[in-house]
């Protein structure tokens, strides 16, 4: 089987899902108990007769039966025409998701780029110091980080940062003093911004690099022991090369996987984090659908999920293409 | 029976080995041993938590039932050893706060504004470049100190040249209501009106008014105090306790009073109180005095009295006060009662209306109790008229709610009018966190373990669907959509409950497993052992329990230590979100009380840091456990990560 059929099958296997995800997404907000335009009209503050509720009914087409309404929400899906939602009032929902993409592509981005590149890297040095005081403290650190509920970092992070030594805002995208009018020179307004974004990415940072150590030493743990590596050793070469070029390259492979599915969750953001500081991101828009008034706002829900399976089938996807060229062993089964 | 032994002997032997080998790693000896820890405070929660962890009530049986119990301390208490810290003020405080003044010119008419300076540094204050910078928004037309004075303010002023000037104000002018606490209201912030002095000032010294910082020089009382039970022998069941604390006297001879054992609300004792008018004689009185000590500068944050009375004859008044010695006394109830069959029960609330106006205080409790000393606790009943009368009292106590409490303080009582003491609660949240946590890793573990098996050992058409439906699992977002799943069943049964929560983390906790049991029944399917088995002619059903299951179950412990700590983080993270069980008492319903309570983050997180860290640091600590335990197993169990010797 060549490269290129390896690609087509990758390709209508993804098809697939996404219209697997699509019918699963239809199903749970179809099965969501209650009348969505009542709990739009609440939601809304809308108030209506009888005659008009009916109409409206009609309008949107609620009454049509389950295969119906189905076959027009994949259209609507496909043609990225999410509607409107409840959030403010009914405001269209691809915009609300275009403004606010943005502030977590940014946040979940450099955490996830920062705790990749810390975790690879003292995931590795631990490896080939096994059984050291170093590698007992950063395994012990490690399953810390990991089992502390991101939430109490969070905590911490305001209390020690932004309650008691004031570097940082507890909040919020940018500086609340600027209120409508944010500064007119770059520097400033970067300044402002990178201020507000520190302490939820560091939450975010110290919240997954322990997954990442612990992942890339036992990566780098199982490959440690293969035979090419004593080959390589007998062979005399220096011990950084043989760590560079046998281990780490090998034991790439898991890790190009978790990559590119921490990239594929990027957007569904953290909703805990966001909430924490106020960052108006994805997490707080899922946040805000779903308990910021009456009813939950499924338009929004609806697309937003959409959109995270998405770019977690897209990033499943180019893994899978990685995996097949960087592994010479895979033969495109 | 001798295979039965010898099968039991061998697994004996096994797991002695494997005991051995666990023994020696730390991490797993520390995971068992905080497990085992809070394992003993869920089973034990009952008798290790002083309190019911919802709604709690004292002495809920000890009051009549009419009456609804009082609660077991005030919202928001601090903890109790809070009073060795000594870095907590208390006694009176000094305070010195900086105002500055402008007056403003608005056609014919000029006004003028005050606003507290946020500085500590007089010396600042010298130039006006500095003054200008500091100087913060008005506050109002007044100089409104931001704590309750105890005695008279000290005022100066600071000019522009440094030089600071006493100021003498008369006494009236700091608008004062009660000789211990000046200022308003009873215990708030004193205020001074220094209109007509400011405009004296102008004419003095001109424009430059606006440079001129007034300081203000007081100090105010703040107080750990803890709740204070007057009556803690409430229903007066001994003689020797009456007569020992309580004094009382009688206006003239025709009343009298003493301690009956056999009536009272349950016939266990009460004060009886007898009326027998002498001819002519139409009034008389008795006075019940307790004495006791308030040894605090804080007063209390509320009170909750109780008193119960059944009066045979004339009607009688009842009078409730609470006296400072060598002030007046303040009057929390006033009562008139006629004959009736059974006992009338009144609680004296500090929130209640009456009492705030028999009391002539918006806040009774600091206007009976404003300061440390000795005070006297009275009830007066008088009678009147010319009938025989007998007044019978019981079930008499008056609570003072302080403001620290138990080990860890209490919360703000939200969704409840009872607020709970926060240790207890973190005790018995150990059950939910424990329940959750291992029943949904148990059966995820088992659906994956199951899934897995069939997957790998069956293959075909059933393992392609289970992988499939196993990848779009994956590949939805999961803290998303377990949100979603939560709300939509929260829709249809009205109310989150626990199972719900376990019943979405069992849903979509199988997948990874399942996976990699799959991986290694392929494996194992093409070892010679199982060849051999199935060419003796062994089922299907007989080689994976007998020669595929055994292999597994090492990776089904590891998956099994490991998936805890997810669900119990996950389950703390739904309910910290509001999407927990509202009517049992767990971690995350203390960290959501603690999100939505209102007050701001800074606030919270440095004076209430006890509410929510204990939680947060317990789940922290369980979920560590399982992970430690689950990591000393991998290296035991794992041939792969075994030690090289």
């Amino acid at each position: 089987m060549g490269l290129k059929e390896y690609i087509a099958k990758r390709i209508v296997y993804s098809i697939i899902l996404i219209f697997a995800v699509l019918t699963v997404n239809f199903l749970i907000f179809a099965m969501m108990p209650g009348d969505p335009l009542r709990q739009y009209m609440a939601r809304v503050e809308l108030a209506t007769t009888q005659e008009q509720y009916q109409m409206l009914r009609e309008q949107l087409g609620l009454d049509k039966p389950l295969h119906q309404k189905y076959v027009e929400y994949l259209g609507r899906m496909l043609t990225w025409n999410f509607g409107k939602g409840m959030i403010g009032g009914g405001v269209d929902v691809t915009s609300q998701i275009m403004q606010r993409l943005p502030n977590t592509l940014i946040l979940m981005g450099t955490s996830a780029v920062l705790s990749i590149i810390a975790g690879v890297l003292i995931g590795a040095l631990v490896a080939t110091k096994r059984g050291s005081w170093f590698d007992t403290t950063m395994v012990t650190g490690s399953l810390l980080t990991y089992s502390v509920p991101i939430f109490f970092i969070g905590w911490l992070m305001i209390f020690f940062f932004a309650v008691q030594l004031k570097w940082f805002p507890i909040g919020g995208v940018e500086p609340r003093i600027w209120g409508r009018n944010p500064p007119t020179s770059l520097i400033e307004f970067l300044a402002g911004r990178i201020s507000c974004l520190v302490l939820p990415t560091i939450t975010l940072f110290l919240f997954s690099v322990g997954g990442w150590i612990l992942l890339s030493r036992a990566c780098i743990l199982e490959t440690i022991t293969e035979d090419y590596v004593v080959t390589a050793k007998a062979k005399g070469l220096r011990e950084r090369t043989i760590l560079y070029k046998h281990i780490l390259k090998n034991a790439s492979l898991p890790l190009i996987t978790n990559v590119a599915m921490t990239f594929g969750f990027l957007i569904s953001g953290a909703i805990i984090t966001e909430t924490l500081f106020t960052y108006n991101g994805m997490g707080l828009l899922i946040w805000d659908a779903m308990r910021g008034g009456p009813a939950p706002d499924l338009p929004t829900l609806q697309a937003i999920f959409y959109i995270i399976s998405l770019c977690v089938i897209v990033a499943n996807f180019i893994a899978d293409l990685l995996y097949g060229i960087i592994d010479p062993r895979i033969k495109y089964r | 029976m001798a295979t039965r032994k010898a099968r039991m002997r061998f697994a004996i032997k096994r797991f002695k080995g494997f005991w051995n080998q666990f023994k020696k790693s730390k991490r797993g000896i520390t995971g068992l041993s905080i497990i085992t820890f809070f394992v003993v405070l869920a089973i034990f929660a009952p008798l290790i938590a002083p309190y019911a962890p919802m709604d709690p009530k004292k002495d809920e049986d000890k009051y009549p039932v009419q009456t609804t119990p009082p609660r077991i301390a005030e919202k928001l208490c601090a903890p109790t050893w809070y009073k060795y810290l000594p870095w907590i003020p208390r006694g009176l405080t000094q305070v010195e706060e900086l105002f500055w003044t402008d007056i403003i010119e608005l056609g014919d008419a000029s006004f003028l504004k005050f606003g507290r300076l946020e500085v500590t540094d007089i010396e600042t204050l010298t130039s006006k470049e500095t003054f200008d910078k500091y100087r913060g928004n008005v506050t109002s037309s007044y100089i409104e100190l931001s704590k309750a004075a105890a005695g008279t303010p000290h005022l100066q002023l600071i000019f522009p040249n440094g030089t600071i000037k006493d100021v003498e104000v008369p006494e009236e002018w700091w608008t004062s209501k009660s000789p211990a606490v000046l200022g308003g209201e009873v215990g708030s912030p004193a205020y001074v009106s220094m209109r007509s002095f400011v405009y004296d000032l102008r004419e003095k010294f001109g424009e430059d008014l606006t440079y001129i910082a007034f300081k203000v020089n007081y100090n105010y009382s703040r107080d750990l105090t803890e709740n204070m039970e007057l009556v803690p022998d409430f229903q007066f069941s001994s003689n020797q306790t009456f007569n020992e604390e309580w004094d009382w006297t009688t206006l003239t001879g025709s009343a009298r009073l003493r301690y009956n054992s056999l009536e009272g609300v349950d016939k266990d004792g009460c004060i009886e109180i007898t009326y027998s008018p002498k001819a002519g004689e139409n009034e008389s009185k008795v006075v019940l005095k307790k004495q006791f000590k308030y040894p605090y500068y804080e007063p209390p944050l509320s009170f909750w009295g109780h008193i119960s009375l059944r009066v045979q004859g004339g009607p009688v008044s009842l009078v409730v006060t609470v006296q400072k010695e060598g002030e007046e006394s303040i009057t929390i109830l006033k009562l008139r009662q006629s004959e009736q069959e059974t006992y009338f029960h009144k609680v004296i609330s500090s929130f209640a209306d009456e009492v705030k106006q028999v009391s002539g205080s918006l806040s009774p409790e600091k206007a009976i109790l404003p300061s440390p000393g000795d005070y006297i606790f009275a009830i007066e009943v008088v009678f009147n008229g010319e009938d025989d009368t007998t007044v019978y009292l019981d079930d008499v106590n008056l609570l003072l709610y302080g403001n620290t409490f138990g080990l860890l303080g209490t919360d703000n009582a939200a969704g409840s009018s009872y607020p709970r003491d926060i240790f207890s609660t973190l005790v018995y949240g150990t059950r939910v966190s424990l329940i959750v946590g291992i029943l949904s890793a148990l059966f995820g573990t088992l659906i994956g373990l199951f899934l897995g098996l069939v997957s790998g050992y069956v293959g075909g058409i059933v393992d392609e669907i289970i992988m499939r439906v196993a990848d779009l699992f994956l590949v939805l977002p999961t803290l998303p959509l377990f949100i979603i799943l939560v709300v939509a069943l929260k829709l249809v049964y009205g109310i989150v409950s626990m199972w719900n929560i376990i019943l979405v983390l069992t849903l979509f906790g199988w997948m990874g497993f399942a996976r990699s049991v799959r991986s290694m029944v392929l494996s194992l399917r093409e070892r010679p052992f199982v060849e051999a088995a199935k060419a003796a002619g062994a089922g299907r059903f007989y080689i994976i329990n007998r020669h595929i299951l055994p292999n597994v179950f090492a990776l089904v412990y590891i998956t099994l230590a490991t998936s805890v700590p997810g669900a119990i983080i996950t389950e703390a993270s739904l309910s910290w979100l509001g999407l927990g069980d509202p009517r049992i008492p767990s971690w995350g319903k203390l960290l959501y009380d603690f999100q939505t309570s209102g007050i701001a983050v800074t606030k919270g997180l440095t004076e209430y840091w006890f509410w929510m860290f204990p939680a947060c640091i317990a789940i922290a600590l369980l979920a560590m456990a399982f992970i430690l335990i689950g990591y000393a197993l991998d290296e035991i169990l794992n041939p792969r990560l075994r030690m090289r010797r």
